[in-house]
């Protein structure tokens, strides 16, 4: 069984991350999800590519955080947090989260919040790579 | 020695990951950004975040320990 938490290069499958959430308990009756993909257009320019640099020690660690206060938080049954790093093309996957709870609105919610607190707490940064160079991504609200 | 370390946007301005510091009792995490901003002043003015030990730091007065690891980092932007 995959950790419920990683960092890495390759592709993830998002019905290996769903089963292994729901493999946890049977009493989950909703599971939210988020998945995260790369656009191959930004700001008015053509995408080729999009590069990640992470703190990687740092990273892992307040991801794992992040799923333990949103299991604190929001009561889950169980989250899993995915985060690719390396370079991906447009239509790649780059991040999952699931979360697994009794019913579907703290599910939902808790994924809500887990994306959102990802982007706030965790070292990873992103450079798109376009015909006319390269640059690193200013966070979007 | 003080370890800093620098990703991403901050790294390609300084053209390095990693360097030291130098280490003197009563270091304050304030005063290493002072030192790495003269050396770096483009880079540093990207700095919004930092970390000590792998732990987020906002305490500019935060004393370090010698032999510390202190990343400077640019507003983060995964997912």
């Amino acid at each position: 069984m995959k950790e419920a938490v990683r960092i890495q290069t390759e592709d993830f499958s998002q019905d290996e991350e769903i089963d292994a959430l729901k493999g946890s308990s049977k009493r989950m009756g909703g599971i939210g999800t988020f998945l995260g993909c790369a656009r191959d257009f930004s700001e008015g320019r053509d995408v080729e590519e999009i590069s990640f640099d992470a703190y990687g020690s740092m990273a892992l660690s307040e991801m794992q955080k992040l799923r333990s206060d949103a299991i604190e938080k929001y009561g889950l049954l169980d989250a899993r947090i995915v985060h690719r790093i390396g370079t991906v093309r447009g239509g790649d996957n780059i991040v999952f989260i699931a979360a697994g709870a009794e019913h579907r609105v703290a599910a939902l919610e808790a994924c809500r919040w887990m994306i959102d607190e990802l982007k706030q707490r965790v070292p990873i940064w992103k450079k798109e790579i376009t015909p006319q160079g390269d640059s690193w991504v200013t966070p979007h609200p | 020695m003080i370890k800093v370390l620098f990703f991403g946007p901050i790294a390609a301005a300084t053209g390095e990951r990693e360097t030291s510091a130098a280490f003197q009792p009563g270091l304050t995490l304030g005063g290493l950004r002072d030192t790495l901003a003269a050396q770096h002043p483009e880079a540093m003015r990207l700095a919004t975040m930092m970390a000590v030990n792998g732990e987020h730091a906002r305490d500019m007065t935060l004393q370090l320990a010698d032999n510390s690891e202190v990343a400077f980092m640019a507003k983060f932007s995964g997912g």
